[in-house]
């Protein structure tokens, strides 16, 4: 598999990951130790200001009918993976501001609006589309629709890109082009 | 803990027949008898918020329903709401003053907020939520009250009666004697007006009233699409039985029950068995005669498959938790000497301290000593064992492991491990269960004086008997 | 039944000299923030963020492989904060399972593949079953045990749970033998 990770400048990716294949990971984005992410399948990018947690796994399989070339896995802004959630997807857009919680597990073939809850534990393995803003919990996988976008979580990021990089070692930013863009969410709350 | 992840392998009998861990077991100083939650006593010591961990007095916890007052339930999960800050920006604002700073409550697990069903946002943290008022009050309150004048009026009447069962006894057992039927049920089944002590409750009160109009369904009632997240699923509304909401708008906090600490009590000589300590934050007891601190306890530490017909080697860790030394013998269930029956001493004392109605039938239908099912025999060494008191500074010290001879495996500090040797009835069924029983007479030194005229302890001789459960019968 | 011993591989782990085991194949983050109080047994593959702020455990804690303790944050209007974890004496966390709590108290069992969601407190003496979830800021008062997803008191605990802890982690850590090398 080709390696090719590109990191863009004010990311925080920690050294003791598995990145595998063709990655963009987007400025501000924080990713912490023990993180998988493997783009088999095709470029997986993930945008600005996102978490992903210790154990967490993004998987883009490589589908039994491989277009080419290989569409990517677009990961949108601000989304937090919890620790060891799991995403699979062949390829696809994940929405802004969406949480998958500690232990989830969202399958190939679910598409995930903006604004999302998976719930800690909660498997999504059947083909589904989630509508923006839709919470999911519980072991029956309840769900309903939230009020309002999940806040942002800048000010986490600020701390931890502040703060790994005293514990850590961290992988290079590589790429220069742009400074990241402005946060796109107001900084409220 | 093994006792909480592993399945209970070992089972004591209660002296009430139930069979129960070691660790469900209370053993009573005062009756020296083996009890567990099943024939105990429990009564409720304080109540308390799990969620705030404050005390509640019971007499505002019943008069609030027994909920808290500062503490709310989700309405759509159930988990508890936490408060949120947030800035109000002034509507009007724009003069220069600071925002400030209001609340509203949200849930963690499925992201309910209170502004979902649009309750405002309150300017402080602690609460003055709005309450949905129960439609039907002034009907609660009205039943409630009638209900409390006939138990009134029949208390009357039940005193009444008493007096005249001394003053005239009749020759003629009359119907209300033998039925319990009261004079104010009778007059009622007659169609009689109630007797003339009756209050104003009773005599104002309207029955409600069974209509045949029933509203008609909509026309498009099963054709309409439904929305599943706009309406409520049925635990939801059952969760507020008062107001059943059957919209997700129409969904409110609702306070969150209270908890219980409860102190349990020897029925059959009304000593506590447990108290705890107020705070509810403490995990400490004044009073805790639990089993597992006055009974030997045995452990399997390993078993041979259990074969029809066949022996199997039982190890088994035999351990003393008094302060005391402890003779212990192995017995055979059936060589148990009978005990005096106990069975009218809980009688009188259930209907005492529970003021229960002569209703012991429970206690019959339960036999008293249950045959232990067997799968075979315990081959039982005929020597008494000697257990050292616990010593819990023993565990730092190095000691030898002690004698050491066919059944003896090994001893250490309080604690001794067994070699016995197993035999299985041949007619046992493979695929049954293999239970094994037997019985323990040990020595127990009561440091409690009986009356403050006795300074000294006495010892005793007590029994036990034991279940092991060893999976199952093999081939 | 008594607990049977556990076998490690004697290079694998480290030994303080006030009795903690340490796998090598952990993560400790900020070891400096990590305060472990003595017999404490850190399995591999888990995870302690002690970067993000101070985590102190008490004596006899069983921290099983994979499972993964986490400082919780809190947002403020200034910022966020993340909180030092405290857990007790005699607590044991099972294989797989993430700890976001504030306050993990004494004599606590927590299960493998659970769940606890930022700024839980667990008072002494409570229990969480296996796969379990924990949603955020719960309370589990003492003597519950705590079961589902979203986890509910599902029933409470004997009286002599904190002997009962204390005597499981005891031996556990007891049980927990280096491979016998020649």
């Amino acid at each position: 598999m080709s390696q090719n990770i590109k990191i863009l400048p004010g990311a925080t990716v920690c050294e003791d990951c598995t990145l595998e294949g063709d990655i963009t990971i987007g400025g501000g984005t924080v990713i912490h130790p023990r993180v998988t992410i493997i783009a088999e399948g095709g470029p997986i990018i993930i945008s600005e200001y996102c978490i992903i947690e210790e154990y967490a796994t993004i998987i883009h399989k490589k589908a039994e009918t491989q277009e080419t070339p290989p569409k990517p896995l677009f990961i949108g802004a601000h989304n937090v993976f919890e620790v060891a959630c799991k995403l699979e997807s062949f390829f696809g857009h994940i929405g802004e501001s969406n949480v998958f919680e500690c232990r989830s597990f969202v399958g190939s073939d679910v598409k995930i609006g903006s604004g999302c809850v998976i719930g800690a534990a909660c498997q999504l393995t059947v083909p589904q589309t989630l509508a923006d803003n839709t919470v999911i919990w519980g072991s029956e996988h309840h769900n309903r629709e939230a009020l309002e976008k999940q806040p942002t979580q800048l000010l986490q990021l600020d701390f931890l890109s502040k703060v790994m990089p005293n514990y850590h070692r961290l992988r290079k930013p590589n790429i220069h082009k742009r400074l990241p863009s402005r946060p796109s969410q107001d900084t409220a709350k | 803990m093994a006792y909480l992840t592993q399945p209970d392998y070992v089972k004591y009998i209660c002296s009430c027949g139930q069979l129960k861990p070691i660790t469900n077991l209370y053993f009573c100083r005062h009756c020296l008898k083996i009890r567990c939650g099943f024939c105990i006593c429990h009564e409720v010591d304080s109540h308390y918020c799990a969620n705030c961990l404050e005390n509640m007095p019971s007499s505002e916890a019943r008069l609030k329903k027994n909920r808290c007052s500062s503490c709310f339930a989700c309405p759509s999960c159930f988990h508890t709401l936490s408060t949120r800050a947030t800035l109000a920006r002034d509507p009007a604002g724009g003069d220069g003053k600071p925002p400030k700073k209001m609340y509203y409550l949200s849930c963690f697990n499925c992201r309910w907020t209170s502004r979902d069903v649009g309750i405002p946002d309150q300017p402080v943290a602690s609460g003055g939520w709005p309450e949905r008022t129960n439609p039907f009050t002034t009907r609660f309150n009205q039943l409630l009250d009638y209900y409390k004048a006939i138990a009134q009026q029949e208390k009357q009447e039940k005193l009444d009666k008493e007096r005249k069962k001394f003053v005239t006894r009749g020759k003629y057992i009359n119907l209300t004697d033998k039925t319990g039927l009261t004079g104010a049920m009778a007059r009622n089944i007659a169609g009689l007006p109630s007797s003339e002590s009756s209050s104003s409750v009773i005599s104002n009160f309207v029955p409600s009233q069974a209509s045949p109009d029933v509203e008609e369904l909509p026309d498009d009632y099963h054709l309409k699409e439904i929305d599943l997240k706009q309406i409520t699923r049925i635990s939801q509304r059952t969760s507020c039985p008062e107001l059943q909401p059957s919209l997700a708008s129409r969904l409110s906090p609702r306070p969150r029950a209270l908890c219980v600490k409860r102190s349990q009590r020897c029925r059959a000589c009304d000593h506590n068995l447990t108290k705890p300590e107020y705070n509810p934050g403490s995990v400490k007891f004044k009073i805790e005669l639990l089993a597992y601190y006055h009974v030997p306890e045995v452990k399997i530490i390993s078993y041979e498959t259990i074969k029809p017909g066949g022996t199997s080697a039982l190890l088994l860790k035999l351990s003393n938790p008094t302060a005391h030394e402890m003779t212990v013998k192995m017995l055979q269930p059936e060589d148990v000497p009978d005990q005096e029956d106990e069975h009218k001493t809980i009688e009188k004392t259930l209907e005492k301290s529970l003021n229960l109605e002569k209703d012991i039938s429970w206690n019959a239908s339960f036999p008293r000593r249950p045959p232990p099912p067997n799968a075979g025999s315990v081959n039982l060494p005929a020597v008494s064992l000697t257990l050292a008191q616990r010593d819990d500074a023993a565990e730092y010290d190095d000691e030898p492991p002690g004698d050491n001879d066919d059944i003896i495996l090994w001893r250490k500090s309080n604690k001794l491990a067994l070699r016995l040797k197993l035999t299985t009835d041949a007619q046992a069924k493979v695929g049954s269960n293999a239970y094994f029983s037997f019985a323990l007479q040990y020595s127990y030194r009561n440091t409690v004086p009986p009356s403050a005229t006795v300074v000294q302890h006495s010892d005793h001789t007590l029994y036990t008997t034991l279940i092991l459960d060893l999976g199952k019968v093999c081939e | 039944m008594e607990l049977q011993d556990t076998y490690y591989n004697k290079s694998e782990y480290v030994e303080t000299a006030s009795g903690n085991k340490v796998s090598r194949q952990t993560v400790l983050c900020g070891s400096q923030n990590i305060v472990l109080h003595g017999k404490v047994i850190v399995q591999s593959d888990a995870i302690i963020r002690g970067d993000l702020a101070n985590v102190k455990t008490g004596r006899f804690c069983i921290i099983s492989k994979g499972s993964v303790i986490r400082p919780p944050f809190k947002k403020f209007s200034k910022g966020v904060a993340f909180f030092p974890l405290q857990m007790g004496d005699h607590v044991f966390i099972g294989e797989n399972t993430v700890v976001n709590a504030a306050v993990v108290g004494s004599y606590v069992y927590i299960g493998k593949n659970v769940v606890i969601g930022r700024r839980c407190v667990l008072k002494d003496c409570c229990m969480i079953e296996d796969n379990s979830v924990l949603p955020a800021e719960t309370i589990v008062p003492s003597f519950a045990r705590y079961s589902g997803n979203p986890a509910k008191l599902i029933t409470t605990l004997p009286e002599a749970t904190p002997d009962l802890m204390t005597e499981f982690t005891k031996s556990y850590y007891q049980h927990f033998l280096p491979t016998t090398v020649s």
